[in-house]
């Protein structure tokens, strides 16, 4: 992972004001930086997202093609999960440098997505045993400033609540044979419900305390994090210690409710961001990487 | 720069996968209404007329523009196409439908677009900033077309009155769909349908004959009933056909029989590929060579071919009944054996309607409008046409297109689009030949004669780069007399060094004909020149086949020059190709030449080199022959014409001379050189042509035929074919070997233009060559241009083009060549046959001897050495008593009362013309010798007795 | 069904332009703080991102492959997963971003003075985000705006522009559809100033005595590119001094 070489007094100075509730930046330890969530910047894809948290840039895209279900699922779509670590983000992940990371990442979030809640996979479904939608969610690391977990867990969201599939109608003759017919009217598609989609929150453990959304400079300081996975409703999907230090079970229970609480949050404003941007419609001018 | 331009993205999902693409729209695009102050009207090309004074329209007398919308471009493009109807306004978003939609439409509403005199106007409207318009929620693409149209209708209207208000300018939107022209009309755009203008145009009453008469969808229902069960929606057929419970396949209709068809089905099944059609409803509206989908039906109701002749002969809607009965008649008893696979078309993949020669028949009531016409093409069905001006058009042949065919209709409803002329006039059965073989006539479009070099016409500098002056050289041509188009020249001179240098020289048409222009694609679309008796459709324009390209004596030509260094024994020592100018010294005729050769007292230039020729053409014959090479042999005739009548009145089959062969022996060294050369140089695209092995199976009727005269043809290779051919001579038959050698004609296969990277057997069976192409007549052949230019390239004199090495582009050019080749022929060959029936019509009847060349069940085919004509003898007739025939497969015989009649006996016929079917004349021939009682017909029988002893004769056995 | 016309009657493409047009370009230079340079560009449809890791890095360590006399280039491009069409499996590594990056470090060896930092390494990361044809000239020109945003010294501008060739028309910057439909595609780097070319490679074939006209097709178009990314460059040194003078 991107890393910042921090000298012994820096820690210290870190360390001490997180102790105060006060951080480099000014935030409290359950502060957010601002986030920029957009939409369908990448006009190819079924569903796209880009996310800007701090330095961390996070652009998803989401593919949604047609192909066969599980066989252990055979009325469920599926979702894969892919995560380049450019080198557009640090020149250690040039050639196969960001693959460990990515891998990892991407088998993070098939964790959190392996619930029925998370995502109604049924509806992916066209017809059982022969045909689904399943979507590609590749994420695409272009810069990273600290807490990447939780920056791409938004930016998967808002990708997926970006997503459009086109409707398609299964065709069944008398013989059985069956033939896909898709619609030519562009508007008639399938939108996914993210109302049940969870994020991440990775609450750093700093000396004795544990902050949300760690710099890079703060994530050189903590010794083992914890990643929880926190739906809209506040309720824990998923939870995974990360770090080399260790962490006593009291804290983690009082890690727990802070993510909850934060998450909540995060979910709220991220919904209502996403909802006013939708609202706009069409006439919403794009801005991409132009602004 | 675009900074100003607009920019818009347009989705689509094909497959599953989106597709994004840019869209812009921008506002530099013209009105094209020249003098349009708002817009400057139209940058360059065809234009809109400023003014528009005619066609004065009753509906709207004030100048105007049209704007049809794609159904009107799709079916009336017969109107659309008259001279009276100018400009039009072609919208991008019609034309690229139509272009979707119909091949064949697009092509000619871009040469009427092309023409300056029509007045039409492409208007890129899906990118002007004012009239494009998105897709809208719940919109289908075809609503989201039609409202662009209005859009852009309306869009004019406005942008007109701007221009100037005085002269109320306006457009006016033709369209057939009745809601569309609703929504119009409400948005104070003036609709009409295409034949409430045409019928409001006073002054050009004829327009209306041209109108498609198409029924609208429901008013359909409402009168008549029923006849034919509805043809199923395409994406119900594509379903059908992909889970196998319709097939897919081309409708071929019987000649013989109007309620019988036969239906090809596509791909490589083994069982199944022909399925029978029997009976009006189960042809359910299909026509000729239309692309069905078939069901199937179970085996116990499959049929067997019906041997019987039925002609529709109707004239009521009503008589449906009838029918019903007739079809009974075709349900023969017949063995278990006999049954082919049977179905019923249910649906129609692709229409190939195409417009139909032939004659009127006049409908029983006076006053009617309705007609029926009958196409010429026995397999067209007759179709009802509108028309005001029947009494004028009967006894004529006619033009008449299909436009639908109802499902409460007998027949399909068309129009009339063109008047060809009075029927059995020369003129007339010409174009209706031509017609019905496809040939491309029409006289050059002013774009075509536009890439023409001016006149007068001389070499420049520019021309003669990587050109060689060859004009010292004596050069001379050898062509059949009166010929204008001379493409081939010839010399031959001994080099210092003892060798003999030969040179063939090829007018240089690619020279003229440049890749991709407008004469170019129409030379290419032509394909070949077309001989008929007595006219030549040209290929190129005039000026280039008879004038700059034709390698005419005394001026200076430009060539492609093959040239040889050999040595006495025709041995190729060098080949080398080079662009050039010659001079030829002399245009003889082969008799000319002949005669040169054979005077002893000659000793010019010419003569000297063409006995050079003469002697090296025999030993390359020689040699070729020895390789295998197959002489052949078909009776041509050649009419001599009446120099005023152009009647004509002498038939005579076509003599050959030594220069003949001497012409061709180079002409063919010429051809396969080049192409050694050119599949050197482009293994995967060269055009080459190949003649396939006939299968063996083909030679059965020749070595049947051989063997019934005690004689043996082996056909296991082409050598000994030839071998056998040439020993087999009977000295009490000298004719016989000809006859062999026309019957061994029969057998081959059809030699064909092909692109080398799509296929790998390139051999030439008759010549016996592993490669071969044409190159020596690029003046009559598009695929001697397209070899022209890749030698050239070859050689580095011309410039490629990415079509030249595109082998996809080369097989459909390749398909195209094959197909107008078979053509031509056929036309050629119907061309000769109606001559031929002048000829015997002037000449009355006459007997002739004759050769059998095949027996058939109930006929002998018989050919006439003395014309060269070929000829049916029928034993079995309508309305007549059956004769006693037996028929033996194996010798080939047939035995009539006692009478055994076998291949190459020879027979006395008598030959006539039958004109009881008026449309379709023909020659007939009746059994004069051996005499049979009953059969044929006394020597001196008048032409009014003709059929008395006949008629006598079924008395007497009743 | 008929092919697409490229080219209509009218003079107009698929997509509404002129044969010598270019589709709408805008760039940004600047996207990233912790790259030494930076910046992004689309040209139509197709997108791209590039960002400069300088001078100082590469001198000892794992990644020295230093040159005593002059700096190395080295430059990688990706192309994200949903870039394409159909999804592609891999952003980099295959055979076609490999050439790429091959083609993009002889461009930029060309244009960069190298000689001015020895011992030294120049990264170039680029990354498509979109692909709509032209993906080459648009890496080509993000790279240049962010190795100008670096503040490396080069010997000037390296603009690119690619050319096609339909029915004896000359048609500059293809866009996917035009560059689908198979005919002779030219790819050309230029540095305006002097008029000399940097890259020039060409698919397919093209008969010699139409090259003149494509190239100089493509050369104007670089021209055109040349004056816009001026502009930007411009424009962003303008807001950035405005930004340090306050």
């Amino acid at each position: 992972m991107a890393s910042v070489v921090l000298s012994e007094a820096e820690k210290v100075y870190i360390v001490h004001g997180v102790q105060e509730d006060l951080r480099v930046d000014g935030r409290s330890c359950e502060d957010y930086r601002s986030v920029e969530v957009e939409t369908d910047v990448v006009s190819n894809t079924s569903g796209s997202a880009r996310v800007k948290l701090g330095h961390t840039d996070i652009l998803v895209g989401v593919k949604a093609e047609m192909g066969t279900p599980k066989l252990e699922k055979p009325n469920e779509g599926y979702l894969e999960f892919f995560v380049d670590c450019s080198a557009n983000a640090t020149p250690e992940f040039e050639g196969r440098g960001g693959d460990d990371l990515g891998t990892e990442i991407a088998n993070t979030l098939y964790r959190i997505f392996n619930n029925k809640s998370s995502v109604d996979l049924k509806s992916l479904c066209i017809s059982p045993r022969e045909h689904c939608w399943i979507l590609y969610v590749d994420v695409l690391l272009l810069e990273c400033g600290g807490n990447l977990f939780d920056a791409i867990s938004i930016a998967v969201k808002a990708a997926l609540f970006n997503t459009r599939i086109p409707r398609v109608r299964v065709l069944e003759d008398e013989e059985g044979s069956k033939d896909i017919e898709l619609s030519d009217d562009p508007y008639d598609c399938i939108r996914l419900s993210v109302e049940n989609v969870p994020c991440i929150v990775t609450l750093c453990k700093i000396g004795y305390r544990h902050v949300v959304d760690a710099t890079l400079q703060e994530e050189a300081c903590s010794l083992a994090s914890l990643l929880v996975s926190v739906t809209s409703k506040g309720v824990v999907t998923c939870m995974r210690k990360v770090g080399k230090g260790s962490l006593d079970p009291e804290s983690i229970f009082e890690m727990m409710e802070t993510s909850k609480r934060v998450g909540k949050v995060l979910h709220t404003s991220l919904q209502s961001i996403l909802h006013k941007e939708e609202s706009l419609g069409p006439k919403r001018q794009k801005v991409g990487f132009l602004g | 720069m675009l900074k100003s331009k607009t920019f818009l993205k347009k989705t689509r999902a094909g497959g599953v996968m989106k597709i994004v693409r840019e869209h812009y729209l921008r506002d530099d695009i013209g009105c094209g209404a020249p003098g349009c102050a708002a817009c400057g009207g139209a940058h360059g090309g065809p234009a809109l007329e400023p003014l528009p004074q005619d066609p004065a329209s009753s509906l709207w007398p004030r100048p105007h523009y049209l704007l049809p919308d794609t159904n009107v471009l799709l079916h009336q493009i017969d109107v659309l196409e008259d001279p009276a109807i100018r400009n039009v306004i072609v919208l991008q978003t019609v034309l690229q439908e139509v272009r979707n939609r119909s091949a064949p439409v697009y092509k000619r509403i871009r040469d009427v677009t092309n023409n300056q005199e029509k007045h039409f106007y492409t208007f890129t409207n899906e990118h002007h900033r004012e009239t494009y318009v998105e897709q809208e929620q719940g919109e289908n693409a075809n609503d989201r077309n039609d409202r662009a149209i209005r859009v852009a209708a309306k869009w004019y209207n406005e942008h007109l009155k701007k221009m100037s208000a005085e002269n109320q300018l306006q457009v006016i939107f033709i369209t057939n769909d009745r809601k569309n022209k609703e929504k119009a009309v409400e948005e104070g755009i003036p609709a009409f349908t295409c034949e409430e203008y045409v019928k409001s145009l006073t002054a050009n009453p004829e327009l209306i004959d041209r109108l498609a008469c198409l029924s609208e969808e429901g008013k359909e229902i409402e009168s008549g009933k029923i006849i034919f069960s509805e043809h199923l929606p395409l994406s119900k057929l594509q379903q059908g056909i992909k889970s196998g419970i319709y097939l897919q396949g081309t409708f071929r209709a019987s000649r013989e029989n109007y309620l019988e068809a036969t239906v090809w089905i596509h791909g490589d099944t083994e069982e199944n590929k022909e399925i029978i059609l029997q009976g009006l409803k189960h042809l359910n509206r299909a026509v000729h060579e239309d692309i069905v989908a078939v069901e199937l039906f179970p085996k116990s109701q499959w049929v067997a071919p019906s041997s019987v002749v039925l002609q529709d002969e109707g004239q009521n809607e009503d008589d449906v009944e009838k029918e019903e009965e007739r079809e009974q008649m075709l349900k023969t008893a017949v063995n278990e054996k006999m049954l082919k696979p049977t179905g019923r078309v249910v649906g129609i993949i692709k229409r190939n309607w195409r417009p139909y020669c032939g004659m009127l028949s006049k409908s029983d009531i006076k006053e009617s409008r309705r007609h029926l016409f009958t196409p010429a093409d026995k397999r067209i069905p007759r179709i009802r046409i509108e028309t005001r001006q029947a009494s004028t058009l009967e006894g004529r042949r006619i033009i008449v297109a299909i436009d639908g065919w109802p499902r409460n209709s007998r027949y399909p409803n068309g129009h009339f689009v063109k008047n060809l002329g009075d029927v059995g006039e020369k003129e007339t059965e010409t174009e209706v030949l031509l017609l019905e073989h496809d040939v491309p006539h029409q006289p050059f479009s002013q774009a075509v004669l536009s890439f023409l070099p001016k006149m007068p016409w001389s070499i420049t500098e520019k021309d003669m780069k990587n050109r060689e002056d060859l004009r010292h050289l004596c050069v001379c041509s050898v062509d059949p007399p009166g010929c204008t188009d001379i493409d081939d020249a010839l010399h031959c001179r001994e080099l210092k060094n003892g060798n003999l240098e030969v040179g063939v020289h090829i007018a240089d048409v690619s020279h003229f004909i440049r890749p991709g222009n407008a004469l170019d694609q129409e030379s290419a679309r032509r394909g070949t020149t077309v001989y008929l008796c007595e006219k030549r459709i040209d290929m190129v324009p005039e000026l280039l086949s008879s004038n700059l390209c034709s390698l005419r004596c005394n001026v200076d030509r430009l060539a492609f020059s093959c040239i040889w260094e050999m040595n006495h024994n025709a041995e190729i020592l060098k080949t080398r190709f080079t662009k050039s100018v010659i001079n030829s010294k002399a245009s003889l005729t082969y008799a000319e030449a002949q005669m040169r050769i054979d005077s002893a007292t000659v000793n010019d230039d010419i003569t000297i080199s063409l006995r050079g020729l003469n002697k090296l053409a025999k030993i390359l014959k020689k040699g070729r022959i020895e390789k295998g090479a197959l002489t052949l042999s078909s009776p041509e005739i050649r009419f001599h014409m009446d120099s005023e009548t152009h009647d004509p009145i002498d038939l005579q089959t076509k003599e050959l001379r030594e220069t003949n062969s001497m012409v061709e022996e180079f002409m063919l060294l010429a051809n396969i050189s080049v192409a050694k050369k050119i599949h050197e140089e482009f293994s995967e695209h060269a055009l080459l042509r190949k003649h396939p092995a006939p299968p063996p199976s083909n030679y059965e009727i020749l070595v049947k035929a051989a063997k019934s005269k005690n004689l043996e043809i082996k056909t296991d290779t082409a050598k000994s074919l030839a071998q056998s051919l040439d020993q087999a001579e009977s000295p009490a038959f000298p004719y016989l070997n000809t006859l062999l050698r026309i019957l061994a004609t029969r057998c081959m296969m059809q030699a064909v233009y092909f692109c080398s990277g799509m296929d790998n057997d390139f051999h030439h069976y008759g010549l016996a060559s592993p490669i071969y192409t044409h190159f020596t007549s690029p003046i009559r052949r598009y695929a001697d241009i397209i070899v022209h230019r890749l030698l050239a390239v070859a050689i580095g004199a011309d410039c490629t083009y990415p079509e030249l090495t595109d082998k996809h582009k080369l097989a459909d050019i390749c398909k195209n060549l094959n197909f107008r080749h078979k053509m031509a022929q056929y036309a050629q060959r119907a061309s000769v046959a109606f001559h031929t029936q002048l000829f015997f019509k002037s000449k009355g009847i006459v007997s002739e001897e004759a050769y059998i060349l095949f027996v058939r069940k109930n006929a002998i085919v018989v050919l006439i050495p003395k014309y060269g004509l070929e000829g049916t003898v029928f034993f079995e007739e309508k309305d007549k008593p059956k004769p006693h025939l037996i028929y033996d497969d194996e010798i080939p015989s047939l035995k009539i009362e006692g009478i055994v009649f076998h291949v190459f006996d020879k027979v006395k016929v008598k030959i006539m013309l039958d004109s009881s079917n008026l449309q379709h004349q023909k020659i007939r021939m009746a059994l004069v010798e051996p005499q049979i009682p009953g059969i044929s017909i006394p020597t001196d029988s008048s032409n009014a007795d003709l059929n008395e002893p006949e008629k006598k004769k079924k008395k007497l056995e009743k | 069904m008929a092919g697409l016309e490229l080219l209509s009657d009218q003079g107009y493409r698929v997509d509404g332009r002129r044969a010598r047009e270019l589709r709408k370009i805008q760039a940004r230079m600047g996207v990233f703080a912790q790259a030494d340079g930076s910046a992004y560009i689309e040209q139509g449809n197709t997108k791209a991102l590039a960002v400069v890791y300088g001078v100082p890095r590469g001198i000892g360590g794992v990644r020295s492959r230093a040159l005593p006399d002059r700096a190395l280039v080295n430059c990688q491009y990706s192309s994200a997963t949903f870039s394409t069409g159909e999804r592609k499996r891999r952003p980099h590594g295959d055979r076609k971003s490999c050439e790429m990056g091959l083609q993009l470090r002889q461009t930029f060896e060309a244009a960069i003075l190298t000689q001015l930092h020895p011992r030294s390494q120049i990264d170039i990361y680029v990354q498509v985000l979109q692909a709509d044809g032209g993906t080459y000239a648009a890496c080509v020109n993000a790279a240049t705006l962010a190795v100008l945003d670096a503040g490396i010294p080069m010997r000037d501008f390296v603009c690119a522009c690619s050319a096609g060739f339909v029915e004896g028309t000359a048609l500059a910057d293809l866009s996917h559809v035009e560059e689908a439909a198979g005919g002779p595609q030219l790819a050309l780097a230029l540095l305006p100033a002097s008029g000399q070319i940097a890259l020039l490679e060409m698919d397919a074939r093209l008969h010699e005595d139409h090259l003149e006209q494509v190239l100089e097709a493509a050369a104007q178009a670089a021209r055109d590119v040349h004056t816009l990314l001026d502009h930007v460059v411009r424009q962003h040194v303008r807001e950035a001094s405005i930004l340090l003078g306050d």
